[in-house]
C-alpha cells in the first residue's frame, strides 16, 4: 500500500511490549497504522505505534498486563465510526483492535438475550437474532462497522433512542479487561440483579479510558410487526416541533422522529442519486417511523395534519424498499457531507420544550457573525438531539476554518448551557469535544471523575487524553 | 390516451438470505414484496405519457393498472393508484398457478374488453427473468411491438395519439421505430431518464427529475376511493394449463473464502497452478 503515514518511532518500551507478542498478533504497517489510528473525525493525524488484534479475552488481558508493565497507553479500537475522535491513537499508542473477537453465541429465545463478543458488528447482531423474531434496538446509520465493543463503550444513540433509549438499556452483562489486565465479569444474562453498587454501568459510555469490554450479553426487543415510514415537508423549525407535539398526541408507537433542513437534502443529492419524494420544496422535512399504527387511525392523523396547517405536505412508503429509500435521506446525511464538503460538527442535546427557543437563539447568533456560512441542521428531535454542522465554505483553508469554528463552538457553548442542554448528546466527549466538557460538567463531577479513572487505571494507559485529562 | 399496465409484485432483493426451498417450490411466507422495477418504470412511463410534466395532477387520458395474485397485490395495485394511475384490476390467483404464457393470454382478454390505446409494460420481472409477456401479448393480439424501450415520443393531436416514437436499447446503440397504435411497448432502465418520454401535452424542453416518482400524501389516501376489480382466472382464459412446469429449485451454492497472497510473483504462481488462466 502506497499510504505514507508519519509513523512515531516506536519507543523502547514500546518495542520491549511487541517482543512478548507472537508477531501474527500485531502489525506495524503503515497503511494499518493509519487505518486503525483514526474514527470518522477526519481532523487528527493518527500517528500509533502498532495495532495488535487479540482473538480472546485472555489475549486481551496478556496485552494489557503488558501494556501495565511497559507503560505503554493503549487506545481499545471497536468499528472506529465514532465522531468524536475517542478511538484516535495519535500520541504513538498501541490500537488494541477488537476486530478478531466477534463471535455470537445462541440466541437465548426464552430469556430474549445474546452473548456476543466486543467485535461482533451492529449489522451482523441484528442479523443473528432476526430469525428469532428479535433485535438489538440500538441502530443508526454506520450499524454496518460499527462494533459491540464501541457501541457499549460509547453509550451510543442513534435514530431509535426515542423509542427504545440508549445502548445502556440493552446491556445485561458485561466481560471487561481491566488496565492491570484482570478480567471482571459483571452481571450476566440477568434482568434484575440489585446487588451493590452497578460497576457494569461505569463502564458503559467511559470511551474506553476505564477499562476494556471483551464481551457483553445483551438484552434483546421484539421485532416490530409492522412499521410505517413517513415524510413531511413542514414550513420551518418551529412546526418541526408543533407536529413533534402532533405525533406525541396520536395514538401510535413512535419508532423514530428524525428531522433535516433543505441544505443536508441537497447534500445528499448532491453526492448520491436519489430523487426527492416531495413535489415542492419546504422549510425542514421530518422523516417519522410507526408502529403499529391502525390504517383508519393514520388517514384520520394525516387529515388532521392537514387541516391544522402543521404540515404542507408529505408521503408515505408503500412498502419496504420505498422506506429505505425514505431512510436514506436521512440516514445518508452524515456521510454525504464528508463526501461534499468539510463539515464542523457538533452534536447538541436540548429539553425538547426548549428546542425553539434555542434554535432561534442559534439562528441569530449564524445570522450576526457568520452570514452567509452553509449550516445543515438535522437530528432526532424526538429526543432532543441536533446536530449542528457547519459546512467550510470552499474558498477557505482548513486552518482558518478550524480556527473560525473552534471559536463559533466558544459561542454556541454558552447557549446550550443557557438552555440547560448537553454539548454532546450521543458522540461522546473523546479528543473533540474534551475542551468544552465543562459546559455541561461542574468541575467537582470533572474532579470525581478523574478519580475514578485513577482508582481504575493508576498508570493512565487506557485511552489517555480522552475525556479529560489526567491532571 | 388509454394506457394499460400489467404490474407483477416481487420478492425484495434485499430478502435474498430469507429465501427457503420447500420441495420443488420456494418458500415466499416471510418475505417482503416491492413492485417489480421494470413494472414501475412502466407505470412512470404511463404517467408521463398521459399528463403534461408541468401539470402532472390533471390526467390526459386514462391509465389502468392490472396484477394477477391473491389479496395482498392490491396493496401494490393501490400503490400505482397513488402516484397517479386511474384504475386498477387484480386477477385472482397465485403464483404457482401462473406462466407467462398464461398471464398473456389472460391479459389479451383484459385488453380486448378493456380497449386501450397501448399496453405498457416492463421489459422483465426480475424474479423469474423471463422477458416473455410483452411479446406474447403483441403476438396474441396480432399489434406492432417495441421491447425494451429508453425513450418515447407520442405523436398525433391530444386525446387523439396515433403513433409512438421508440428508441430500443439493443446491443451496441439504439433502433428507432415507429409504431402505429394500438401497440405493445416494453421499457427499460433508461425510461425514467429526465427527458425520455414526451407526451403530446408537455412543453418541449421539459425536464422530469431521474427516476419514479413518490405518491404524495393525499393521493396516498385518494388511492384507497380509486376503483379496484377483482377477475377471475377462469373467465379471462379458457385453457388455465401452464406450460412451464418449474421441476425444483436449488439456492446458490456457497462461495469459498478466498485467499491472501503475499506478492505478484505467488499471484502469478497461484494463477498458473491453481486458478489455471494463464
Amino acid at each position: 500500500m502506497l499510504v505514507s503515514v508519519p509513523t512515531t518511532p516506536a519507543t523502547p518500551a514500546t518495542e520491549a511490549l511487541l517482543r512478548e507478542l507472537p508477531s501474527d498478533l500485531y502489525t506495524v504497517e503503515p497503511s494499518e497504522l493509519a487505518e486503525y489510528g483514526r474514527d470518522w473525525t477526519k481532523v487528527f493525524e493518527p500517528k500509533p505505534s502498532a495495532v495488535v488484534f487479540p482473538r480472546t479475552a485472555a489475549d486481551v488481558s496478556r496485552v494489557l498486563r503488558l501494556a501495565s508493565q511497559h507503560r505503554v497507553a493503549i487506545v481499545p479500537s471497536g468499528g472506529r465510526t465514532g465522531l468524536s475522535g475517542g478511538a484516535v491513537a495519535r500520541n504513538g499508542e498501541i490500537v488494541l483492535s477488537l476486530a478478531r473477537m466477534r463471535a455470537m453465541g445462541e440466541v437465548d429465545t426464552i430469556g430474549g438475550t445474546v452473548r456476543v463478543e466486543a467485535g461482533a458488528v451492529t449489522e451482523a447482531v441484528h442479523q443473528h437474532v432476526a430469525p428469532h423474531g428479535l433485535t438489538w434496538p440500538v441502530d443508526f446509520a454506520s450499524k454496518g462497522s460499527s462494533q459491540v465493543g464501541g457501541n457499549i463503550s460509547t453509550n451510543a444513540g442513534g435514530v431509535k433512542v426515542i423509542r427504545y433509549g440508549l445502548t445502556r438499556q440493552w446491556v445485561l452483562g458485561l466481560e471487561v479487561a481491566l488496565a492491570s489486565g484482570e478480567l471482571l465479569t459483571l452481571g450476566g444474562a440477568l434482568e434484575k440483579d440489585n446487588t451493590g453498587l452497578d460497576l457494569r454501568q461505569l463502564f458503559i459510555g467511559s470511551e474506553g479510558t476505564l477499562g476494556v469490554i471483551t464481551a457483553a450479553t445483551l438484552k434483546l426487543a421484539h421485532l416490530p410487526a409492522k412499521l410505517d415510514v413517513m415524510l413531511f415537508g413542514v414550513a420551518d423549525i418551529p412546526a418541526v416541533v408543533r407536529l413533534f407535539q402532533a405525533t406525541r398526541k396520536a395514538p401510535f408507537t413512535l419508532a423514530a422522529y428524525e428531522f433535516f433542513t433543505p441544505a443536508c437534502l441537497a447534500r445528499v443529492q448532491r453526492h448520491r442519486s436519489v430523487r426527492t419524494p416531495l413535489a415542492a420544496e419546504h422549510g425542514a422535512y421530518v422523516l417519522v417511523e410507526l408502529e403499529g399504527a391502525r390504517e383508519d387511525e393514520l388517514d384520520a392523523w394525516f387529515a388532521q395534519l392537514f387541516e391544522d396547517e402543521i404540515i404542507e405536505d408529505g408521503t408515505r412508503a408503500q412498502h419496504t424498499a420505498q422506506a429505505r429509500d425514505l431512510w436514506t435521506l436521512r440516514e445518508g446525511i452524515s456521510e454525504s457531507l464528508s463526501a461534499t464538503g468539510m463539515p464542523h460538527k457538533n452534536d447538541i442535546s436540548i429539553p425538547v420544550a426548549s428546542l425553539q427557543p434555542f434554535v432561534a437563539d442559534l439562528e441569530q447568533l449564524l445570522a450576526a457573525r457568520y452570514q452567509g456560512w452553509e449550516i445543515c441542521l438535522f437530528g432526532h428531535v424526538g429526543d432532543g438531539n441536533l446536530h449542528v454542522n457547519v459546512m467550510k465554505p470552499d474558498a477557505m483553508d482548513k486552518a482558518t476554518f478550524l480556527a473560525k469554528t473552534s471559536e463559533l463552538d466558544q459561542t454556541m457553548f454558552p447557549l446550550v448551557q443557557k438552555h440547560h442542554g448537553s454539548i454532546s448528546a450521543e458522540h461522546g466527549i473523546g479528543l473533540l469535544k474534551k475542551p468544552y466538557l465543562g459546559f455541561t460538567r461542574p468541575p467537582e463531577q470533572i474532579a470525581l471523575m478523574r478519580q475514578m479513572k485513577k482508582l481504575l487505571d493508576p498508570q493512565g494507559i487506557l485511552n489517555p487524553g480522552k475525556i479529560f485529562d489526567a491532571q | 390516451m388509454k394506457i394499460l399496465v400489467p404490474l407483477k409484485r416481487v420478492a425484495d432483493p434485499d430478502n435474498a438470505n430469507k429465501v427457503k426451498v420447500a420441495g420443488t417450490k420456494l418458500e415466499t411466507t416471510g418475505l417482503e414484496w416491492k413492485p417489480n422495477p421494470f413494472d414501475e418504470y412502466a407505470v412512470e412511463t404511463a404517467l408521463r405519457l398521459t399528463e403534461n410534466g408541468a401539470a402532472t395532477k390533471q390526467r390526459q387520458g386514462e391509465v389502468v393498472v392490472v396484477s394477477f395474485g391473491p389479496k395482498e397485490v392490491e396493496a401494490t395495485l393501490r400503490a400505482a393508484l397513488a402516484t397517479g394511475a386511474d384504475r386498477a384490476i387484480r386477477v385472482d390467483v397465485t403464483d404457482d398457478k401462473l406462466d407467462g404464457d398464461l398471464v398473456a393470454r389472460a391479459l389479451k382478454a383484459i385488453v380486448e374488453k378493456e380497449k386501450p390505446d397501448l399496453v405498457l409494460c416492463g421489459k422483465q420481472a426480475v424474479d423469474g427473468d423471463s422477458n416473455q409477456v410483452g411479446q406474447l401479448i403483441a403476438e396474441y393480439l396480432g399489434w406492432p411491438q417495441a421491447t425494451f424501450a429508453g425513450s418515447i415520443k407520442s405523436e398525433g393531436a391530444p386525446g387523439k395519439e396515433t403513433a409512438l416514437v421508440v428508441h430500443r436499447e439493443v446491443d451496441g446503440g439504439t433502433i428507432n421505430l415507429k409504431v402505429t397504435l394500438p401497440a405493445v411497448v416494453s421499457v427499460d432502465l433508461r425510461i425514467v431518464a429526465p427527458t425520455s418520454v414526451k407526451s403530446v401535452y408537455t412543453a418541449d424542453g421539459f425536464k422530469y427529475p431521474d427516476g419514479v416518482r413518490f405518491a404524495a400524501l393525499m393521493a396516498i389516501m385518494a388511492a384507497k376511493k380509486k376503483p379496484l376489480v377483482e377477475e377471475k382466472i377462469e373467465t379471462l382464459a379458457a385453457d388455465t394449463a401452464l406450460k412451464i412446469e418449474y421441476l425444483g429449485f436449488e439456492l446458490p451454492a456457497a462461495r469459498k473464502a478466498g485467499v491472501k497472497v503475499k506478492d505478484v510473483a505467488e499471484l502469478v504462481t497461484r494463477l498458473k497452478s491453481e486458478a489455471k488462466v494463464l
